[in-house]
């Protein structure tokens, strides 16, 4: 029997499953839809840095899959980046990102730059075409001072002092709109991305559960897990429910004996040792 | 030498069993600078010679210890530009199994592929063997460990090892200092010591290197004078 030849593998998508995938939609079958973050994230410049925010709530179509998700995720010590979209391309992208710019850390014995964690997101974005669905805000604070930037599926970015993005972004908008001004100190830059996640919280209904903040300034990041948790879960009972017996109606009763199928017999050989 | 035949194909054996340019590599790794590891209660320290050929050249510039990792760093003797492909490589496989195991990398593993990658150049066509062997220093959930990596892909644990061109004089000197019981510190002085057997001239905080990693885990690079601070204690 021969071997099997092995192709050479060739990079980027693979678009191969598409027909059938084409195929199988024309003869009915559901897709199944994919696990949407469905999101509100927001971004700011104050003055000795940036401060990210966004909701928790991870969603499956019109179910809520993950009360309290992680959507803030780690690039570099001094990078964070807010992920919306596909829940897993943003995970991924992230952390493939973050992988590459450790490398790139103990090649040149430097502190990374957000441009460097930029440039890889979009190049890596844009060869996907945008079949890999991250939207994303990048915040972080380097030699060259405080960024800010967001990056969109098909792999262009924006530079800007503040920026929303998700579902929620436009509720989230409204509030920086009319609250943003240059110069905010770190209180009131907490403060105003709280309420812009707030706004994307009780008016979008792909966003809700909790806050999460993080704070990066020169050479200190404060990642606040739950900042604000404005959707506490209130329970009838802390001990649980009870049942009294008779609670449920009974409708019929059968009850079946076991007829035993094997003969059990005491002594016999012994097994051989 | 009768193998002389069958000395300059890697992937030949000669009639004694042996593959030449192995032999031939560890040479090469006898005549590069000194080069020592010791294993602590608490911590490793690893340390070599830094000898520049020329008083000209930025000394600043020049890093023979190198990190791994955050808690694995690694020193050579030998060929440099050897161990940085070798240490590029390991730098990549430690970042693909925190990304396929979201665990950080054991140091025996790491030490098991850096292995492996020089085993692979001493069976493949149109390369040679690396010239350089490895010490590799880590701390992780097993407490601290050294290994010493050779040319042929071949790694042992060691207590405290040491390498290159006063390799014997060196590891004479280990095996009578070294105590078990030994802690980080008492280590770093016996390092400097060791060094100081048989060097050359005048020893400072520039011309010795000296890697530490203790129960933080991470490892870091001396500066020079720090250095000069723990001579200034020896002596």
């Amino acid at each position: 029997m021969g071997r099997m030849t092995e192709l050479p593998t060739k990079g980027g998508f693979s678009f191969d499953l598409c027909t059938r995938n084409d195929m199988l939609l024309k003869n009915g079958l559901q897709m199944p839809p994919f696990r949407k973050t469905g999101t509100t994230i927001v971004g700011l410049v104050f003055q000795d840095g940036v401060v990210l925010g966004a909701d928790t709530r991870a969603t499956e179509g019109p179910i809520v899959a993950d009360k309290n998700c992680e959507k803030i995720h780690f690039m570099a010590p001094n990078i964070y980046c807010c992920g919306a979209g596909t829940a897993a391309d943003t995970e991924a992208v992230t952390d493939m990102v973050s992988s590459q710019l450790q490398l790139h850390r103990y090649a040149t014995g430097r502190e990374s730059r957000v441009v460097t964690a930029l440039t890889l997101l979009k190049s890596h974005l844009f060869s996907y075409q945008g079949h890999v669905s991250a939207a994303l805000v990048l915040g972080g604070f380097d030699v060259t001072g405080p960024h800010l930037h967001t990056v969109y599926p098909h792999g262009s970015t924006d530079t800007l002092p503040f920026a929303t993005m998700g579902s929620g972004s436009l509720a989230a908008m409204s509030v920086f709109e009319s609250k943003y001004r240059e110069g905010l100190t770190r209180e009131e830059g907490i403060e105003l991305v709280a309420e812009a996640i707030c706004a994307g919280i009780f008016n979008d209904l792909g966003s809700g559960s909790n806050v999460d903040v993080c704070v990066i300034t020169e050479g200190k990041t404060e990642y606040l897990r739950n900042y604000q948790l404005p959707n506490p879960r209130t329970y009838i009972s802390s001990k649980g429910y009870t049942f009294v017996k008779g609670q449920t109606e009974v409708l019929s009763t059968k009850i079946t004996s076991i007829q035993p199928k094997v003969e059990a017999v005491e002594g016999g050989d012994a097994m051989e040792e | 030498m009768g193998d002389s035949q069958y000395s300059f194909s890697l992937t030949t054996f000669s009639p004694s069993g042996k593959l030449v340019q192995i032999e031939h590599a560890l040479m090469a790794v006898g005549s590069g600078q000194t080069s020592l590891g010791i294993k602590a209660t608490n911590g490793v320290v690893v340390a070599t010679e830094k000898k520049l050929p020329s008083i000209l050249v930025d000394e600043t510039s020049v890093q023979k210890i190198q990190l791994m990792t955050p808690n694995i760093g690694v020193v050579y003797s030998g060929m440099g530009p050897d161990s940085r492909v070798l240490v590029r490589k390991s730098r990549k496989q430690a970042q693909q199994y925190f990304r396929l195991y979201k665990e950080i990398i054991p140091v025996t593993q790491l030490v098991r592929e850096t292995a492996t990658v020089m085993q692979e150049f001493t069976q493949s066509g149109g390369v040679r063997p690396f010239g350089v062997s490895l010490l590799i220093a880590g701390y992780d959930d097993n407490g601290p460990q050294l290994y010493q990596v050779d040319p042929s892909g071949s790694y042992f644990s060691w207590k405290a090892s040491a390498m290159g061109k006063n390799v014997s004089n060196a590891k004479t000197f280990l095996e009578k200092r070294y105590t078990e019981d030994m802690e980080l510190e008492d280590a770093i002085h016996t390092a400097i010591l060791t060094l100081k057997e048989g060097f050359e001239g005048q020893i400072s905080g520039k011309n010795i290197e000296i890697g530490i990693i203790g129960t933080d885990r991470q490892f870091r690079v001396l500066s020079s004078s720090e250095i000069d601070d723990y001579l200034a204690e020896v002596e």
